[in-house]
């Protein structure tokens, strides 16, 4: 191949290179049709394709290497600021969820019991004939609140929620109260964002509490904690297990499962007491700021030493080497954090000790509270206003849980209501990208669940457990097989596009919510052609043709002004470390310290956290990952192991509250002598996942729903569990 | 043609998180079948005892030594070091003797079993990515790790790099870059913050393993040599005593039998 540059120019140092060369040379245009078009591919169909990788939340920017019409190698895309040129284990291994030997490929109906699995293939006119006639029969003669929609995370949720909002239903369950609501209802209360980002450049001292960064990997953020770490910041993580986190910190410090809160609030006590904040920005920016030392009078490092078990000494100095940092200290919100019912108070302490180290918007500082105005540049078709939902939701939101937003919810709590009927029975559930029956805790529950529904429907691109117990199953093109709406990230709106043409006949979400709307009447919220269609839409505005974005990557937006001014979008405008909201819906207006309950004698925490080689709940069949993976197995102190008699290997029986479990044991020095640890999302029960069937167990057998009252979050490191020979 | 004149990968065990990504690219990048790896992750496991813990991984592939001992050690020539950096294999060539997996000091080239003379490939192990790094794109191992615990570059250019990051951490770091001479000289350069020996790789000195063998095997042919003198002056020796023992006993022996015991003896 002629080449004008030198390799040298190539080499990480120069990584926008790749890109250029990427773009430049290889990259000629349906997929190869369109690809040839404008330049992506050659007449060999081959070459690169930038787009969107799928297989985590994290979204990093990706370059799809295509021979002759085949995906064969996934790259960093150099020009997005998520990867940097860099995937992780799961972004380099996504080609095969693409080309899965488990993909459902046409449209399925069920013909034997639920459970069963045993389908029949139909064409999708058939299929999506049945799913609307089904949802307008429950719609007729219960109303549309008898339909519950849930969907996690993704791109075309936008339209998942036309279908729904349009529909009439006011019942949508999402992974959020499974995952971070604890963060984001403290972080919205505090500062009135829903996720502050990070600023790593100068950061000197980093806290983190549970945020497994080395593991659960967020490419570029992973990237700048390790580098901060390499420069020689301080990095003191908390955590009872010694993840991959720990080994690359400072200081690890075990601390007792539950009790985050108390080790902040004293480090908080500390700064406020000794006078050691950043007074000018406090005085400035925080409400709260006369009576805070008052209010953390009793959260002494003393007490909480005993709360903890972490000497007074390390919490006291971590405090003062915290404060000594100033605004180049972080102490970062975390992501999942749905531990213990007293979650939302550790976010709130977090919070706090942010506004304490004056580090929100100062320059250099590690925390950016700016309103992201995401989406604000972007077009979308017109559409009619949604119908009015008078329905109370089944989730409780808002009338048992006044702060949840409605985007958030509380899904387990939809779960349990589906069960009792009350206020009233649901009776079908759309389901799309998403698996609660390994998602939620306490799976029996979420089974019985299903058994209540007159008619279940799942889009997926496999055979995941959800699917396996519906009665129609959608199948949906793979994320390299697929458009979804531009999704902007800074300054630049990103791309998702087809890289390969769809197999069998899997066809995107943007076409079936549109398909299904039409059969349902709501037409008129899906004003599109077809994907490229709705693109366009969205692009109208910028002035920028589509074959620009599909072969670049991503369309510049229009750079929003700033005013200049630091407003918070809080009731005061200003960062609300007391917060009269929570005093007004009757929960303390400080953080505070509220006790979580503990594991009985001879029981065990029962924690579980990812892996660097999977997400959640849908990337178990995939092969690489599998044969990269560890072994699932449930981790214990070996030293606790030896005195009940157990060794590594042994198969051992897991007993909670609500289930049993058998799983082979780890016997670890990397875990506190009080719990046990389990990799979540093992243990499929669908026997259409050939890799993933019978592989490992999965946690929410195990997991007890508890809901934290304030943020609706699900507890789920407050299970305990017992644990002896097999 | 490319700038750089020497190839090479810089390993940093500390920035090393086993998020296992280097494994996945390699794996797809050269389509190696679902039971193999060109990768391995060998390490200190979690080591001490709680809370007292210290945990290392390394990602493991070929070397690429400068002066490859499995070259040395392959009688048909399958196995060439670039000039430019890598050892590269010929399939087409190797008879499958795997005299190269004895001679590799690291344990690297492996044997497939699954395949025989027919399929003509028999050993497998990391190419350095030449279509990758011919074109001007990093291996894909390092392209796509999150920590830059792998980087690759000019051999020159990193050893510098390794030696000022040892420099700006000595606390963390122990003061060796492991590959600068062993084996004499490696393109795969590593620095570490626990001994390398508990990385799993061996301790060598500054001259490859097959330097040694030669030297041994150069010695063969005069040792053989020295050896068939010594033996013929002792036989020559045996020879004379023999002689001296025949004429005091001259009255025992016959004429006859004297030239036929001489024969036996030479």
């Amino acid at each position: 191949m002629p080449n004008t540059l030198s390799r040298r120019d190539f080499l990480k140092v120069g990584g926008a290179a790749v890109g250029a060369l990427v773009l430049g040379r290889f990259i000629p245009p349906l997929v190869a049709e369109a690809a040839r078009a404008t330049g992506m591919l050659d007449a060999t169909n081959s070459g690169y394709i930038p787009t969107m990788c799928e297989m985590c939340v994290w979204r990093c920017g990706v370059l799809a290497k295509v021979e002759d019409g085949r995906v064969v190698k996934l790259e960093g895309n150099p020009d997005h600021p998520h990867s940097k040129g860099n995937l992780c284990p799961r972004g380099q291994s996504g080609l095969m969820n693409t080309y899965d030997p488990d993909r459902v490929l046409s449209p399925l109906v069920r013909v034997g019991k639920r459970g069963e699995g045993l389908f029949r293939k139909t064409s999708w006119d058939e299929a999506l004939d049945i799913v609307a006639t089904n949802m307008l029969k429950i719609k007729e003669k219960y109303g549309p609140e008898a339909m519950v929609f849930s969907s996690t995370h993704n791109l075309s949720q936008p339209l998942f929620e036309n279908l729904l909002y349009a529909f009439g239903s006011p019942n949508y369950g999402t992974q959020r109260s499974l995952c971070f609501n604890a963060m984001i209802t403290a972080f919205s209360l505090t500062y009135g964002v829903e996720e502050p980002s990070r600023k790593y450049d100068d950061v000197e001292f980093i806290l983190m509490v549970g945020r497994n960064m080395m593991e659960a990997i967020s490419t570029s953020e992973t990237s700048e904690l390790s580098h901060a770490i390499d420069r020689g910041a301080k990095f003191v993580y908390l955590d009872p297990r010694y993840t991959k986190t720990a080994s690359k910190a400072t200081e690890w410090i075990p601390i007792r499962p539950g009790t985050d809160s108390a080790f902040l609030l004293a480090m908080i006590n500390v700064i406020v007491s000794n006078e050691l904040a950043d007074c000018e920005f406090v005085k400035k920016y925080v409400v709260g700021c006369d009576g805070i030392k008052t209010a953390m009078q009793g959260y002494t490092p003393e007490w909480a030493e005993e709360i903890t078990g972490v000497p007074a000494t390390t919490i006291e100095r971590i405090a003062r080497e915290y404060a000594a940092a100033k605004h180049n200290a972080l102490a970062h919100p975390g992501w999942r954090t749905s531990n213990f019912i007293n979650s939302f108070q550790t976010e709130r302490a977090i919070a706090t000790l942010n506004a304490l180290s004056g580090n929100v918007l100062t320059p250099g500082g590690c925390l950016s509270a700016e309103m992201a105005a995401e989406g604000a540049g972007l077009g979308a078709p017109p559409q009619p206003p949604y119908p009015r939902v008078s329905a109370l939701r089944l989730d409780g939101v808002p009338w048992k849980y006044p702060l949840v937003s409605l985007k958030l919810g509380v899904f387990q709590e939809l779960r349990d209501t589906i069960l009792t009927g009350e206020p009233y029975q649901a009776h079908g559930w759309f389901i799309s990208r998403q698996n609660p029956i390994l998602s939620l805790p306490d799976r029996a529950k979420t089974l019985e669940a299903f058994g209540k529904m007159d008619f279940i429907t799942t889009i997926d691109i496999i055979m995941n457990d959800t699917a396996w117990f519906s009665d129609v199953v959608l199948p949906e093109t793979s994320y390299l097989e697929r458009y979804d709406p531009l999704l902007p990230v800074g300054d630049k709106a990103f791309i998702r596009q087809p890289v390969v043409e769809p197999q069998g006949e899997a066809k995107s979400a943007l076409w079936i919510y549109k398909q299904l709307g039409e059969r349902l009447g709501l037409g008129d919220f899906f004003h599109y052609a077809d994907e490229e269609d709705y693109l366009r839409q969205q692009l109208a505005s910028l002035g920028v043709s589509l074959e620009e974005v599909k072969s670049k990557g991503y369309a510049e937006m229009p750079e929003t002004e700033s005013s200049g001014e630091i407003t918070f979008n809080t009731p005061s405008g200003k960062i609300e470390v007391y917060s009269e909201t929570l005093k007004n819906a009757g929960f303390s207006p400080w953080p505070t310290w509220e006790e979580p309950p503990q594991p009985a004698e001879g029981q065990f925490y029962l924690l579980t956290g990812k892996v660097a080689q999977q997400t959640q709940f849908g990337t178990q069949n995939n092969q690489m990952l599998h044969k990269y993976s560890d072994e699932p197995r449930l981790w214990m102190n070996a030293k606790v192991a030896a005195e009940k008699g157990l060794a590594d290997g042994d198969w051992v029986e897991v007993t909670s509250e609500v289930g049993k479990a058998n799983v082979r044991l780890l016997a670890t020095q990397a875990i506190r002598p009080d719990c046990v640890y389990l990799t979540p999302g093992y243990g499929h029960l669908s026997k259409g996942l050939t890799t993933a069937f019978g592989f490992g167990t999965s946690d929410s057998v195990l997991h007890v729903t508890y809901t934290d009252p304030i943020s609706g979050g699900q507890a789920l490191s407050q299970t305990f569990v017992s644990v002896k020979k097999a | 043609m490319s700038e750089i004149k020497q190839h090479a990968f810089l390993f940093d065990a500390a920035r090393c998180i086993d998020c296992r990504a280097c494994m996945v690219a390699c794996s797809v990048e050269n389509k190696i079948p679902m039971d193999k790896t060109r990768i391995w992750v060998s390490g200190i496991g979690v080591k001490g005892e709680y809370p007292n813990l210290e945990s290392a991984t390394m990602v493991y592939h070929c070397m690429h030594c400068e002066d490859p001992d499995c070259a040395s050690a392959c009688p048909v020539g399958a196995w060439v070091k670039r000039s430019d950096g890598p050892v590269l294999y010929d399939s087409k060539l190797c008879i499958g003797c795997r005299y190269c997996m004895n001679a590799c000091p690291f344990g690297v080239p492996h044997y497939d079993w699954d395949k025989g003379l027919i399929d003509g490939a028999f050993i497998d192990k990391c190419s350095m990515c030449p279509q990758r790094i011919d074109i001007g794109l990093e291996p894909a191992c390092v392209a796509t790790c999150p920590t830059d615990a792998l980087v690759f570059g000019e051999r020159a250019d990193l050893l510098k790099d390794a030696h000022a990051r040892i420099a700006a951490h000595p606390y963390r770091y122990i003061d060796h870059v492991y590959g600068e001479t062993e084996n004499g000289g490696t393109s795969y350069l590593i620095i570490s913050h626990v001994p390398f020996k508990e990385l799993g790789l061996p301790e060598l000195g500054p001259t490859p393993l097959k330097d040694i063998s030669e030297l041994i095997m150069g010695g063969t042919i005069p040792f053989a040599l020295g050896w068939a003198a010594v033996l013929s002056g002792v036989a020559a020796g045996a020879y004379a005593l023999d002689k001296k023992k025949e004429a005091k006993d001259k009255h025992v022996e016959t004429q006859e039998e004297l030239p036929a015991k001489t024969e036996a003896t030479q």
